[in-house]
């Protein structure tokens, strides 16, 4: 039976984001067993099947075990995403004295070594990441490695910092990026439910933990008002940390008493299990780009994500079919949350429009909302992408080509009636072939000719 | 006064048109004129012994040959990697490198002067280089030796080359025509007969190496699934990547080591039934139908070895029905081993004719041909004419120009090459020279100076 861990030290959406990873680990890798074969895009990646390959009942197949390191924070919820697989936390993150960090960290550290994994999934591109990969042999640990102390990407990981120095044309959800280091991800459309509304109400996040990618208190009411009147006045549960209760006064100050009056506040009340249970069957979700939109997905719960600044769906959007979000435009965007926004954080006016305020009311105009893209998510044989159902987006050619590009790589399509060899060259880069891969020995097994014989000079 | 560097026939010249041939020589057998040819070698992988199977053919053809080098530069490489230096750092750095061996391949060109460039598949010649050479109306082909379905990156290079083999057909011409490659041709793989003979092995080696069945390859997925139906045979498996098949365990030879290319003819030869089972890395699909043929094909067919192998959607055109035993399914296979194991007499035959085949049509040679035949036929005026070669001194005491024809013999050159050919094949030469070449390499160099 193989053994795999799976390593995400970042916060809480990306470890939601990493499902279709590890639910591809937890299904298997059909009749080959485990072992590092076929691991790795680049290498034909093969839809896992529905039933087991070997045609044994499932009740009767060794699948294999799989292993979760979070930060210890995050644990909790990790096992409530993850059931079935075993979580192991990890002092990643937070001010706790340095004597705890070292003292929990080698006593973890030291459980998975013993666990001799298979494989080792390390997501995370970070110093405490790389540090981490020390701890395992590098031909069985994808993604970020150390070799001899050398860190090393590769080239899956190579190729999405390639695409995000063109981030209007990222082709790939993070979901389905990590879930391609798997050998046999499963199908798209067994990650996530259908998002469906439950007749519970809907529900509010406040913010996100960078500020400037959350609308404020003022364009937030306008839109929760906008929704409730055009689903006709149902409940509102407001969602936050215990740090944004000042924010949700700010909203309701912005509300009328129709809203205000009824509203459920869990702003800084909830646990992970708390908040998940809270979430099943609300009927919309409004949300920035946050951890709780993904759980949201996660539980099929139908979300309106609002996207600015440095939040751009076809990176981070809520994962399958069921979802809406509404992307800013502007010429700047997707820009760094670090860098100051020197034009006053212009996106956010297509939030206050009166043209998308009739939209989000259900009483859509003549004329589509300004600065905005709204989009419908849907399904293909990559993962979760984004039908734009009103407004203009001229970058969406050239993205489809390069995922179809991605596609090809990846080995879901063939590529056909791919011209542009400029897109081929922001994909693929000389040392790619030209030296012999980072994934080392992992990739002769995919060079048709690698078992010709040698012959000497 | 100089004459020709004919050292058998001063008076004669070997060249069947002269006014066609840019030095007043000929390849022989060839209505090519006698080309210098540098070969890029990939730094390793699979693509890197058949560019030295290239490097074979194109000096019997007669042409002038120099390769370059690559894997001599990775050593460079796996130092770079043992820098402990940011991820970012490495990849700038690798950048760099690639950087300094295209140059490297640039300066080569500027000395050794071809007419052609000729790189295999994963050779380290960037765009930039590309650029470069084509400015300078330097040829170039890339031999791309891969499945374009995998190795999906020839996208991002496909343009820059002049002319692009492949060992595929459609889609992957239609593609390559779609993204304004105009010069693209199918020019399957090949066996080297100077290499992929026939041998007779001594009673120690048939031992060693010989089986009823054998199988040479690496442990793709489909491999290992389908010989775990042959466990009951006399069977061995040689090559990597085998580890993890408690079956397979006890027929795998050397502790699954890589074996070489000379072993691999030994073993060719000593086997009753070679299994050559393409490649893949599906496990339910053990035999894939797909389209390119393998080089194992050609190189079992060359040394006359009988071998079953998978059905390919390009075979027929390289293979008449009564030339290769091939299978359609594990089904087809067990039975195909047992009737050969068999018949002896039936396997003989099939291999004789595949040889004759092979040797008729499907060398290296042969494909070296059609290469430069396609790039002469499309590029008018091609190869460029060079300066007259100045020959040598006419009027040299015979018994010079005995020891002459003797070092032409010895550097694999014909008797009529041309005096600029023989200093480049001197110059390839390392460690020390006798005094006849370091004579022609002196009278080279008091040319460039007095001449």
């Amino acid at each position: 039976m193989a053994k795999h861990l799976v390593i995400q030290l970042a916060r809480f959406g990306d470890l939601v984001q990493t499902k279709r990873l590890i639910l591809s680990l937890l299904n298997g890798e059909g009749a080959d067993g485990g072992g590092t074969h076929g691991a790795g895009p680049g290498h034909a990646v093969v839809p896992a099947p529905e039933v087991h390959p070997s045609g044994v009942p499932p009740s009767e197949v060794h699948l294999p075990e799989v292993h979760l390191a979070v930060d210890a924070s995050l644990a909790e919820l990790a096992r409530l995403v993850y059931p079935g697989v075993t979580v192991h936390g990890v002092r990643a993150h937070g001010g706790i004295p340095q004597a705890d960090v070292l003292a929990h960290n080698a006593h973890a550290f030291a459980t998975l070594a013993a666990e001799r994994f298979d494989t080792v999934y390390n997501l995370n591109n970070s110093g405490l990441n790389m540090a981490l990969a020390a701890l395992f042999p590098p031909d069985a640990v994808r993604g970020y490695r150390s070799l001899n102390g050398q860190p090393l990407r590769d080239r899956w990981m190579r190729m999405a910092f390639r695409w995000v120095t063109h981030r209007r044309l990222s082709p790939v959800n993070l979901v389905d990026f990590w879930a391609a280091l798997a050998p046999r991800p499963i199908a798209p459309a067994r990650v996530n439910p259908i998002a469906l509304r439950g007749g519970r109400g809907i529900g509010v996040v406040l913010a996100g933990r960078m500020s400037r990618r959350s609308l404020p208190p003022d364009a937030l009411a306008a839109c929760l008002r906008a929704v409730f009147e055009g689903l006709g006045g149902p409940r509102v549960t407001f969602f936050g940390t215990r740090a944004e209760r000042p924010l949700l006064r700010k909203v309701l100050d912005h509300l009328p008493a129709s809203v205000a009056g009824n509203y459920d506040d869990l702003v800084g009340r909830t646990g992970w299990a708390d908040l998940a249970d809270a979430l099943v069957g609300l009927d919309t979700l409004l949300t920035p780009d946050t951890g709780t939109m993904h759980l949201a997905a996660h539980l099929g719960v139908p979300v309106q994500g609002f996207f600015l600044s440095s939040a751009w769906c076809h990176e981070t959007g809520p994962y399958g079919p069921g979802h809406r979000v509404w992307q800013a435009t502007l010429d700047c965007l997707p820009c760094l949350e670090v860098r100051p926004c020197p034009i006053g954080v212009q996106c956010l006016d297509a939030f206050r429009s009166r043209e998308f305020l009739s939209f989000l009311s259900g009483r859509p105009g003549d004329r589509n909302p300004p600065g905005m893209l709204g989009m419908v998510s849907t399904l293909d044989d990559v993962g979760s992408t984004w039908l734009t159902v009103f407004g203009d987006d001229p970058s969406a050619p050239r993205r489809v080509e390069l995922r179809a590009l991605v596609g090809e790589y990846l080995g879901l399509f063939t590529g056909e009636e791919l011209a542009d060899h400029d897109l081929a060259r922001l994909l693929y880069h000389e040392a790619d072939w030209m030296l012999p891969g980072p994934e080392g020995a992992a990739f002769a097994p995919f060079d048709p000719f690698a078992d010709e014989p040698l012959r000497s000079a | 006064m100089t004459q020709p560097f004919d050292v058998s026939q001063p008076s004669a010249s070997a060249v069947p048109s002269a006014s066609a041939v840019p030095d007043g020589s000929a390849a022989p057998g060839s209505i090519m004129p006698r080309l210098r040819v540098l070969v890029v070698l990939p730094m390793y992988g699979g693509s890197l012994p058949i560019g030295r199977y290239c490097v074979d053919a194109l000096r019997d053809l007669g042409h002038v040959v120099e390769a370059f080098e690559a894997p001599s530069f990775l050593g460079a490489f796996t130092a770079l990697k043992d820098l402990k230096v940011t991820a970012d750092r490495l990849e700038f750095l690798e950048n760099s490198f690639l950087q300094v061996v295209s140059q490297a391949v640039l300066a080569k060109v500027e000395t050794f002067g071809p007419d052609l460039v000729l790189c295999l598949a994963q050779a380290p010649l960037n765009h930039q280089a590309l650029k470069r050479l084509r400015r300078d109306n330097v040829a170039t082909a890339m031999w791309f030796v891969e499945d374009h379905k995998v190795f999906t990156y020839w996208r991002a290079f496909a343009p820059f080359y002049d002319v692009f083999a492949v060992i595929q057909r459609a889609p992957l011409l239609d593609e390559l025509a779609a993204m304004g490659v105009r010069d693209a041709l199918y020019l399957p793989m090949a066996a080297l007969p100077s290499f992929h003979k026939a041998l007779e092995l001594s009673p120690v080696d048939q031992r060693r190496y010989g089986a009823d069945v054998a199988f040479l390859g690496a442990g793709y997925p489909n491999r290992r699934v389908a010989f775990r139906q042959l466990v009951h045979l006399d069977f061995k498996i040689w090559g990597t990547e085998w580890d993890g098949e408690p079956l397979l365990a006890r027929h795998v030879q050397q502790g699954g080591a890589r074996v070489s290319a000379e072993d691999s003819v030994k073993i060719y030869n000593a086997s009753r039934i070679n299994l050559n089972l393409h490649s893949s890395i599906q496990s339910r699909t053990l035999v894939t139908g797909g389209d390119f043929v393998n080089p194992r094909t050609f190189e079992l067919a060359s040394i006359g070895a009988f071998q079953l192998v998978d059905r390919r959607s390009l075979m027929d055109e390289l293979f008449a029905e009564d030339e290769l035993a091939i299978f359609d399914s594990m089904d087809g296979l067990t039975a195909a081993i047992a009737h050969y194991l068999a018949h002896p007499e039936e396997r003989q035959a099939m291999a004789a004719r595949a040889q004759a085949r092979v040797l008729a049509e499907h060398t290296y040679q042969h494909r070296m041909r059609t290469l430069l035949e396609f790039i002469a036929q499309r590029r008018p005026g091609w190869p460029a004419p060079r300066a007259a070669d100045a020959g040598l001194p006419a009027d040299l005491p015979e018994d010079m120009r005995r020891d002459l024809a003797a070092l032409l013999d010895r550097l694999g050159l014909p008797a009529d090459a041309a005096f600029a050919d023989v200093v480049t094949a001197l110059r390839q030469h390392s460690g020390q020279l006798t005094p006849l070449e370091t004579s022609l390499l002196f009278l080279d160099e008091w040319r460039r100076q007095y001449a």
